[in-house]
């Protein structure tokens, strides 16, 4: 079927298989990745579309994004269309690539798909990425809805092979977990053999090739705006009002389907609708055509002013320079809503009403904020820790563990590896006092291996004393279980992989402390925690502690050890409560006693071993 | 038609709406909706819209739903608000005392909210074993048993039994007819 356009049937899709779905029909043959919400789900559609149109495109799940976008960045050096996948911060840590392969004369084409987070959901920051885009001087495609990223997809490889250079694909996170029914094709493009010609000029950035690169890069971009400007006709169009305009909205991204939806809704005929699908480098003529024809123009783009900085004048404008556009959160229906009506000076919609405001009140209806799941080993881990060093300062990192700070088990998060990082910094804070301070910092496994390594041979070399919890579950949980190299299994079954053990990696590091406990077992745990903050201020070194205990997600047999909260013996202190924070352990407000929920136990039986009165005891066989 | 499930990270939201999707699909409409994944899905509240019909945006308008699935009571309450006047909510109950809210009623009374509580965990326990993750299948069945939605049972019948795993077929079938058992018996 190769080199065929074909039409198949309509199948529901998450944006994310959306955007996969392109990246296969395009004819994509190498395609890494770090997993990271809302991005995650992409990757593995790559996998799965590409076996089932019998590509032999090679999908991996790589250490890092840095790794990812230098993997797929190489693959175009040998001509191949190529993918790196992340998110928005992924693309942080990816950045050093990033702005210097801009510069090259690549042979394939390049997609680089970065998910932003508006809101954030599931996120540090609430970055745009289409900014990081025009900083690096790439093109940025901004989907609207799931089916037009995949359109983009092979636009943006076009695109990509045209200028030989990266481009960016800005799916939101709406759009990443949108789930609709699209068109599914066969795969448009032929392959693409690999073929490296040496180049040094081209392959190696000396800075005496990037001065000739540089103004090689500054006129694609021009030449790129002004096909963004003339053609692109799919993705950046009017919609001009049914009868005379009060209103212009230029509006990006999912911003435009939410404002689509709205107007239709509201049986509006006089607001006209710029859509811009490709906002880097913008077509500035096209905005400033539709600025000129109307009165008042309202920006909607998310999350940053990518398109309203790029405009030279923004007196018509109303956007985030003067306050009609929020600078922050995600836009959703009611927001825009909000601001919509507002432009068109009309009375806003209502907000929430009073009497179920009362209810909710009354009724002590709260939001549920993110919790480790009932028998999450992590939970256990961080019990023992407090237990072992109970004055400690406790840096962690990203991931479902930051959810420690419930336990007040996390003090300080920076981002992916900085617990590794952080505890030196603490260490030298205090040592310059002449103080003793002791850290213990978490860290997930995958997330070790992300950017934790690096830290660690900082802290040994420089002779930093703390207690590094490498808090190992054997997957990439809060993404929704992506294997690492600590499991060794790659991402497609049967496609071989080969374990990294983690104790190893700690040594070779040149730690000497290295102890690997049974996260369940919290008194061992703590034993094993004293000691090893015990050595590391002997020593003036790190120690290094594994918890090891399968994540929940994976639903391993265990055994089952069904617990209840004996009334009489609870005192209603709540420690169980505040210090080990488990859904299934809940607090009766007119008893002032624990209790088990089960709604959400699983029976993993760690918490026998929390109160400090014995309360939580084993339901026996004849109860 | 345009839904708003809600419920609990971990409580198998995704399912329902995936349902919904395939029913639709097969009466040749286009569908649209969003997830909640990542760190929100971790025990926490979770929202999942879904719109049957030509939509753009995967995002139910506060206002704007004809109906609320609700897999707890609680979250329930937080989103009545997505309802629109005359909406329908098949929901959850752990607690159903806090029905009785004033407050509460006088709101559902204002905008003429029908709600259809179903005692879920207790039926789980009963039937089930406990086993609560069928609430998902149990909702979907109390949906069609309170004619809260426009899909027949017997077209429910068939997706549920279509989409389901293997080996939890059989059991999603009965806990369906349960649902709908509990509004129609």
């Amino acid at each position: 079927m190769r080199g065929v356009v074909g039409v198949r049937k309509r199948e529901i899709l998450l944006g994310n298989e959306a955007i996969a779905r392109g990246v296969v029909e395009a004819g994509c043959e190498v395609a890494s990745a770090y997993p990271g919400t809302p991005s995650s789900e992409i990757l593995p559609a790559i996998a799965r579309f590409a076996d089932e149109l019998g590509t032999k495109t090679a999908v991996e799940w790589a250490v890092n994004e840095k790794v990812a976008f230098e993997v797929a960045a190489a693959a175009a050096f040998a001509g191949k269309r190529s993918c790196a996948v992340m998110k928005q911060v992924g693309l942080n840590v990816a950045a050093d690539a990033l702005m210097s392969v801009a510069y090259f004369e690549l042979a394939g084409g390049f997609l680089v798909v970065v998910a932003d987070d508006p809101g954030p959901h599931s996120s540090q920051t609430e970055q745009d990425s289409r900014a990081f885009a025009h900083f690096a001087k790439i093109p940025c495609f901004d989907p609207a809805t799931a089916e037009e990223a995949r359109d983009m997809v092979a636009v943006a490889y076009d695109l990509s092979e045209k200028y030989h250079m990266p481009v960016m694909l800005r799916p939101t996170g709406r759009v990443d977990h949108a789930r609709q029914d699209v068109e599914l094709r066969e795969i448009a493009a032929p392959e693409r053999p690999a073929r490296f010609t040496k180049d040094v000029r081209r392959w190696v950035c000396l800075p005496a090739h990037v001065r000739l690169n540089h103004p090689q890069l500054n006129a694609k971009n021009d030449a790129i705006r002004e096909e963004f400007e003339t053609s692109f006709d799919a993705f950046t169009y009017e919609v001009p009002a049914k009868e005379k305009a009060k209103l212009g909205i230029v509006a990006s991204g999912v911003s435009f389907a939410i404002v689509s939806d709205l107007l239709a809704a509201w049986g509006r005929t006089d607001v006209a609708l710029l859509k811009i699908g490709t906002p880097v480098p913008l077509p500035v003529r096209r905005v400033e055509s539709f600025l000129a024809r109307h009165e008042k123009v309202l920006l909607l783009e998310e999350t940053y002013p990518v398109i309203e900085e790029q405009l030279r004048d923004r007196t018509k404008v109303l956007g985030r320079w003067n306050g009609a556009v929020p600078r922050e959160g995600e836009l959703l229906p009611e927001v825009i809503a909000g601001i919509v009506a507002r432009a068109l000076g009309e009375p806003l919609p209502e907000a929430v009403d009073p009497s179920l405001k009362a209810a909710l009140e009354e009724l002590q209806v709260k939001p549920r904020p993110p919790m480790l799941c009932p028998g999450c080993p992590h939970r256990a881990s961080f019990f023992a820790i407090r237990k072992a060093v109970p004055n400690g300062i406790y840096p962690s990192d990203i991931g479902c563990y930051t959810l420690g700070v419930n336990q007040k088990m996390v003090d300080s998060v920076i981002c992916m590896g900085a617990s590794v990082t952080q505890p030196s910094g603490f260490h030298l804070a205090y040592r310059v006092d002449g103080k003793e301070q002791p850290i213990v910092a978490t860290i997930g496994d995958s997330t070790f291996f992300h950017m934790g390594i690096p830290g660690l041979v900082n802290a040994v070399y420089n002779r930093h004393a703390f207690v590094l919890a490498i808090l190992d579950n054997s997957i990439t949980a809060m993404t929704g279980g992506q294997p690492n190299p600590a499991v060794g299994e790659k991402l497609r079954k049967g496609d071989p992989g080969r374990a990294v053990d983690i104790a190893g990696v700690v040594r070779g590091c040149g730690v000497s402390f290295v102890r690997t406990v049974e996260a369940y077992d919290i008194p061992t745990g703590i034993d094993v925690v004293k000691e090893a903050w015990e050595h590391a201020r002997r020593e003036k070194e790190p120690a290094v502690v594994l918890f090891r205990h399968p994540c929940m997600l994976l639903r391993c047999e265990q055994a089952k050890v069904p617990v209840r909260v004996d009334q009489e013996k609870c005192v209603g202190c709540r420690f169980c409560i505040n210090f080990f924070n488990c859904p299934a352990l809940r607090f009766d407000e007119e008893k002032k006693k624990a209790f088990v929920d089960d709604r959400f136990c699983v029976a993993c039986g760690v918490c026998r071993e929390v109160c400090p009165h014995g309360a939580i005891v084993p339901i026996r066989e004849e109860e | 038609m345009q839904y708003v499930v809600v419920g609990l990270g971990g409580q198998g939201i995704l399912f329902s709406s995936k349902v919904l999707g395939h029913i639709a699909l097969g009466r040749g409409m286009h569908v649209l909706g969003s997830e909640v994944h990542g760190m929100a899905q971790r025990g926490g509240s979770v929202v999942s819209h879904f719109k049957v019909g030509n939509y753009l945006s995967p995002l139910v308008r506060s206002g704007d739903a004809d109906i609320l699935l609700a897999f707890d009571q609680n979250e329930a309450f937080r989103n009545l608000q997505f309802l629109k006047k005359g909406g329908q909510a098949v929901l959850n109950v752990h607690a159903p005392e806090a029905l009785d809210n004033a407050h509460l009623r006088r709101f559902c009374d204002s905008r003429n909210l029908r709600l259809c509580a179903i005692p879920g965990y207790d039926i789980l326990r009963e039937h089930m074993g406990g086993r609560f993750l069928f609430l998902n299948v149990l909702i979907l069945g109390a949906m069609c048993g309170a004619g809260v939605s426009d899909i027949p049972m017997e077209q429910m019948r068939h997706a549920v039994a279509e989409l389901s795993p293997e080996k939890f077929r059989e059991a999603n079938c009965r806990v369906l007819e349960l649902g709908y058992g509990h509004f129609t018996a």
